[in-house]
C-alpha cells in the first residue's frame, strides 16, 4: 500500500465523517463560500471597471489634454467659449486644439425619433481621437466656415435611425432638433469616447452650424488639445492654463474658471481609485474568509470532542498520531475545497446576474487561484489545531471516555 | 523464538498527586508462555485495568521491565508503542468498541490499514469464519450484540496478533450469546493455537482459561 492509496483511504474516511452529518458541514462551510465568492466577484468587478476605464479612454491618446469649464465657479459663468480654441492652437507646445459643443437632441428619420448626443467641433477631431470612417467623408474646414447642415453619425446612431450598422446612410437628411442636416459620413463601430461624450452613438456636425441651429447657448462647452509629444504634455498644460488666465482677464489670487487635465492623469486616476475600491472589497473577503476558518476551527472541536472514542478505538488498534492528525486535517481541507467549489459555481452565477444588470464584470483565472490559495490555506490553518489536538489524545483517556 | 511470549518483572505503577505518591501495582512479576489462555481477576480498585493498559501497550509502566516477543517495550515512545500495539496486540473490548460510522468489512480492515497493508481477502476470510460474510457491508448498530463481538474479534485478528487482550468479552452480553463468544474464543485458544489473555470478574467464565491470576491491591495475590 503506496502513500497515495494511504491518502485516498483517510480522504475517504473524511469524506464519509463528514457526509454522516451533512447539514452540518453545509453550515459550516457556508463561511467558505460566501469568502471565495466574495473574492471572485470583486476581482471580477475590479477588472470590469478597469475594462471599462480602458474602453472609455481608448480612442484618446496620452497627449490629449482635456480643459472644460467646472459647472460653476462661484456662481458665475465659465468664460471658456470658442474664441478660446485659437489662440490655444498657437501655444508652442500644442499640436492641435478642437472646440466640443454637446448636448441631447432629439433626431429624427422616417418617423424614428431617438434622443442623442451631437457634438459639434471642427475636422481636426479625426486625427485627435482617431476616428475611422467605413462610409462617405468628414466635413472640412470651409464646410465649418460656412455654417454647411452635414453629419458625420456613429454606428450606434446608423442602427437607431437606419436598422443597422451598416445601413446606406449617405445623402439621407436627418432632422437634428428642429434643422435639417445631411449624412455625409458613416463612423466605424469603436467602443470608446471622445472625454464625456461615447464616439458611437455620437452625431459629429461642424461647430457653427451646430451653434447656430441646434444647441445654441444650451450646449455644454469643451476643448480637447493634443500637445506635440509626451515629454511636452505638462509643459503644454502649464501653456493653456496661462493663455486662458490671459484671455479670461483673471488677476492673480482668483481662481481658474477652467479646468485643464491631462490624460495621463487622468486614466492613472481613474484606474487608481478604481484598483484602491478592489483591494478594499477584497479584503472583505478576505475576512468573510477568516470568519468561515473560525467556523471550520469551532465545528473542528466540537467533531474531535464529540469522537473521542473513535480516536481512542483507533489508537488502540495501532494508528499513529499522523494518521489521526491527517484524517482530521482532510476533514477541514474537504470543508474548505468544497466551500471554493460551490463559491465557483455560484460565481458564474453571479456572473451572468450582473451581467444582466449591465454592471460590467470580467472573470479572471486568477481570482480563482487566489480564492483557492486563500481558501485551502485558511481551512488548514484553522484546521490543524483541532487535527493536533485529537492526534495527542492520550488513548486510555480517549478510550474511557463516553 | 522462546516459549515465553511476554514476561513482566518487578513492574511497578505509581501515580504522584501533589505531595501524595500512590501505587497502583506494586512490583508484579508475570510471565504468560505461548499458547497460554490466562485469565485476570480482581476486584475494582486492584491494579486489574492499569495492569491491563500496560500489557497493552497503552501505557508505560514506572518501573520494572515488559518483555513482548524479546522486545523491550517498557521503555518505548508513544509512537513504537502504537506499532507493537498493531502488530502484537488484538484487543477485545466489553462494550465492542466498533466504529459506528465505518461498515463491518472497513471495520475489520482497519488494522491492516494501520500496518500499512490493507488485507480485504483476509477480512473477508475472518469475517466467514466468524459466519458473518453476509454482514459486511452492515453498519455496526445494525447487528446484534453477539454479531458486534464477532466483528470485534474479526478485526483483533486481522493482523494475526502474538496474543489477543480481551476485556470483560462477555460483560456486555446476555448469558447465552455470552457462552456462545466464550467457546469462541475459547476454541481460537485451543483449535488455532492463540495466546489469550482475559479480564474477567466472572468466576465462571475465569475459569474456562489455562491458569488464574488473582490481583488486590496492586499485587498477585495467587496464581
Amino acid at each position: 500500500m503506496n502513500n497515495i492509496t494511504v491518502v485516498r483511504k483517510l480522504f475517504r474516511l473524511s469524506w464519509n465523517a463528514l457526509m454522516a452529518n451533512p447539514m452540518r458541514s453545509f453550515l459550516t462551510t457556508l463561511g467558505i463560500i460566501i469568502g471565495s465568492l466574495t473574492i471572485i466577484i470583486v476581482v471580477a468587478l475590479g477588472e470590469g471597471a478597469k475594462k471599462n476605464i480602458e474602453q472609455q479612454y481608448s480612442s484618446m491618446s496620452v497627449t490629449t489634454i482635456l480643459i472644460n469649464a467646472p459647472s460653476t465657479v462661484d456662481g458665475a459663468a465659465s468664460k471658456l467659449s470658442y474664441t478660446d480654441v485659437e489662440p490655444i492652437k498657437q501655444l508652442p507646445s500644442i499640436e492641435t486644439a478642437i472646440p466640443q459643443l454637446s448636448g441631447r437632441v432629439q433626431i429624427q428619420y422616417d418617423g424614428q425619433s431617438s434622443n442623442l448626443s451631437v457634438l459639434g467641433t471642427t475636422p481636426n477631431i479625426q486625427q485627435l481621437a482617431s476616428l475611422k470612417l467605413t462610409k462617405g467623408r468628414f466635413f472640412t474646414e470651409e464646410e465649418n466656415d460656412t455654417h454647411e447642415k452635414v453629419a458625420v453619425i456613429g454606428a450606434i446612431v446608423a442602427e437607431e435611425l437606419f436598422g443597422n450598422r451598416n445601413a446606406d446612410v449617405i445623402g439621407k437628411t436627418i432632422t437634428v432638433g428642429k434643422k435639417e442636416f445631411e449624412v455625409i459620413g458613416l463612423l466605424e463601430y469603436k467602443g470608446g469616447s471622445v472625454g464625456p461624450t461615447t464616439i458611437d452613438d455620437s452625431i459629429f456636425t461642424p461647430y457653427s452650424s451646430t451653434y447656430r441651429y441646434v444647441l445654441g447657448i444650451n450646449g455644454r462647452f469643451n476643448m480637447n488639445a493634443q500637445a506635440k509629444d509626451v515629454k511636452l504634455i505638462s509643459q503644454a498644460v502649464d501653456e493653456i492654463s496661462k493663455s486662458l488666465r490671459e484671455t479670461h482677464k483673471l488677476k492673480p489670487g482668483m481662481n481658474d474658471d477652467f479646468r485643464v487635465r491631462d490624460m495621463g492623469t487622468t486614466v492613472s486616476a481613474a484606474v487608481n481609485s478604481s484598483r484602491t475600491m478592489s483591494v478594499l472589497l477584497a479584503s472583505v473577503g478576505i475576512v468573510v474568509l477568516l470568519v468561515g476558518g473560525i467556523g471550520i476551527m469551532n465545528i473542528m472541536y466540537v467533531t474531535v470532542t464529540e469522537r473521542t472514542k473513535e480516536i481512542g478505538i483507533r489508537k488502540a488498534i495501532g494508528a499513529q498520531s499522523e494518521y489521526i492528525l491527517f484524517q482530521f486535517l482532510f476533514e477541514a481541507f474537504i470543508l474548505s475545497l468544497v466551500g471554493f467549489l460551490i463559491g465557483c459555481i455560484l460565481s458564474f452565477g453571479v456572473y451572468f446576474l450582473l451581467n444582466n444588470l449591465e454592471v460590467s464584470v470580467v472573470l479572471v483565472w486568477w481570482s480563482y487561484v487566489l480564492s483557492f490559495f486563500t481558501t485551502v490555506s485558511i481551512g488548514i490553518f484553522f484546521g490543524w489545531y483541532p487535527a493536533h489536538k485529537a492526534a495527542s489524545l492520550n488513548p486510555i483517556d480517549a478510550l474511557r471516555y463516553e | 523464538m522462546t516459549n515465553t511470549l511476554l514476561s513482566l518483572k518487578k513492574i511497578v505503577k505509581s501515580y504522584q498527586i501533589k505531595s501524595e505518591t500512590y501505587h497502583i501495582l506494586k512490583s508484579l512479576d508475570i510471565e504468560i508462555k505461548r499458547g497460554d489462555f490466562v485469565a485476570i481477576m480482581g476486584p475494582s480498585g486492584s491494579g486489574k485495568s492499569t495492569l491491563l493498559n500496560i500489557i497493552g501497550c497503552l501505557d508505560s509502566p514506572s518501573s520494572g521491565s515488559y518483555i513482548l516477543e524479546d522486545k523491550n517495550v517498557s521503555r518505548l515512545s508513544e509512537r513504537e508503542l502504537a506499532v507493537i500495539r498493531n502488530i502484537h496486540i488484538g484487543f477485545i473490548f466489553q462494550n465492542f468498541n466498533l466504529i459506528s460510522s465505518l461498515s463491518v468489512i472497513d471495520n475489520v480492515l482497519l488494522p491492516s490499514f494501520y500496518l500499512g497493508k490493507e488485507n480485504y481477502k483476509r477480512a473477508k476470510e475472518l469475517l466467514e469464519s466468524m459466519g458473518l460474510s453476509d454482514r459486511s457491508a452492515f453498519k455496526p448498530n445494525e447487528l446484534s450484540g453477539g454479531q458486534k463481538q464477532r466483528v470485534a474479534i474479526a478485526r483483533a485478528l486481522m493482523n494475526n496478533p502474538s496474543f489477543l487482550l480481551a476485556d470483560e468479552p462477555t460483560g456486555a452480553l446476555d448469558s447465552k450469546t455470552g457462552k456462545e463468544i466464550m467457546d469462541l474464543i475459547v476454541d481460537l485458544n485451543t483449535k488455532q493455537g492463540k495466546t489469550i489473555l482475559m479480564v474477567t470478574h466472572d468466576p465462571l467464565i475465569a475459569k474456562r482459561a489455562h491458569s488464574i491470576i488473582h490481583l488486590q491491591d496492586g499485587k498477585i495475590v495467587h496464581e
